[in-house]
């Protein structure tokens, strides 16, 4: 890669034969620097540890990181990827790495998207370089890769969607706090989207993963027992103005956020109508 | 394999300008009249809380709180917002974006990136595919 100072996290959690965004990545080409990121309640690190060697393994103290951001509930729980994601500003500074990329464990697939459909990516490398150079051009919170909900209906077009979920281009010199213990990336798209703070989610690369629900470890066990309704609340808590419960229909139809954007982002305009 | 079986045709000069053109950048382009301010954002929910608040036996602080936090119900339109500020005078420019209720793209920054990062982006897949 060209950009040395960026650096690929995957947070990931009792899954420690399950990795697959690992194999993903190498099966795309991506030779750059990586971690798995774990939290010191994970009862699995030294498998983890067993499996992938302890270099690459970067655990941080999720009780302190949970102090340090509204969790959105009283549940007195920690089963949250928020404080992961969070934690992985810390590390990449510690790091000495500028740029990172955080990613969860259960993609599959990273892909070219076009209106025939989605080729593999075969040199992500390049791929990383390209976004990064585009993130570095403006004052960008954060971009992402499109995920298959993106393109329900058939191909969205080439455009960058007002959101980020899922994976995320981050960079110390631009700090945020992912809010919420659950739907914590629509929960921070939304309130810090509707401050000013830009979220995009880049269409033409998409990335795929396991259905929420049906992977064992992780976040699934507490989404199957809440549905997605609690997961979903979060997020009509903290952006009353815009985001209703709505029904997601597709192979596995459940509860989602329905947001009205024009009353979420506010626009984008060329500097032109500025007196 | 050729271009044709991404694009649904093989590029020429006038088939890439077109697919360019798909490429669609998130500059909203005001234009229409400057809207009453009152369109701006609905209250309507914000006042039914407000005057439920009000009616209630709550303490001053606890009725304050509650219309701080019935104000989250405000609906704002940033379309609308966006056409306003279009027409707006300076000062009242200036102060919408200190609140950022528009966000001003300041030398095409995020226009030209996103145009440069399509066309990296096609090159990277052509140098892949070959199409």
């Amino acid at each position: 890669m060209e950009n040395k100072d960026f650096v690929v996290f995957i947070i990931t959690h009792g899954r420690p034969d399950k990795v697959i965004t690992i194999k993903t990545l190498n099966k795309c080409g991506y030779t750059g620097d990586l971690y798995l990121v774990l939290d010191d309640e994970d009862k699995t690190v030294d498998q983890y540890i067993k499996n992938y060697g302890k270099d690459k393994i970067i655990v941080f103290n999720k009780k302190e990181m949970a102090d340090k951001v509204d969790e959105g509930n009283n549940f007195d729980n920690r089963r949250t990827t928020t404080h992961a994601r969070n934690a992985c500003f810390d590390i990449a500074q510690k790091l000495n790495k500028r740029y990172f990329l955080v990613l969860d464990d259960d993609y599959y697939y990273f892909g070219y998207r076009y209106e025939t459909g989605a080729k593999i990516i075969k040199n992500l490398n390049n791929v990383f370089d390209i976004i990064l150079n585009f993130y570095k051009s403006s004052n960008i919170k954060s971009i992402a890769f499109s995920q298959g909900g993106d393109h329900i209906g058939g191909f969205s077009g080439i455009k960058l969607k007002r959101k980020a979920m899922n994976s995320f281009f981050c960079s110390i010199e631009r700090p945020f706090n992912f809010i919420g213990q659950l739907n914590e990336d629509v929960n921070t798209y939304t309130i810090l989207g509707s401050r000013g703070d830009l979220f995009f989610t880049f269409t033409n690369i998409q990335l795929d993963q396991k259905d929420t629900q049906k992977q064992s470890g992780g976040m699934s066990d507490a989404y199957i027992n809440s549905g997605t309704y609690v997961k979903t609340f979060h997020s009509v808590m903290i952006h009353p103005s815009s985001i209703k419960i709505s029904m997601m229909n597709s192979n596995n139809p459940r509860l989602h956020h329905s947001i009205k954007w024009i009353n979420t982002t506010p626009m984008i305009l060329n500097e032109k109508y500025k007196k | 394999m050729k271009q044709i079986n991404m694009f649904g045709s093989e590029f020429k000069d006038s088939q890439d300008k077109k697919y360019t053109n798909k490429i669609a950048a998130p500059i909203y382009e005001p234009t229409g009249e400057k809207p009453h301010i009152l369109e701006l954002c609905d209250k309507s929910k914000t006042h039914r809380l407000i005057k439920e608040i009000d009616a209630s036996s709550l303490s001053i602080e606890e009725k304050t709180f509650l219309i701080d936090a019935a104000r989250r119900h405000n609906v704002f339109n940033y379309e609308k917002i966006a056409e306003y500020y279009a027409h707006s005078s300076k000062e009242m420019q200036h102060l919408m974006e200190r609140s950022a209720l528009v966000i001003i793209d300041f030398e095409k920054a995020i226009e030209y990136g996103y145009v440069r990062l399509c066309d990296d982006i096609k090159k990277q897949y052509l140098e892949e595919y070959g199409e």
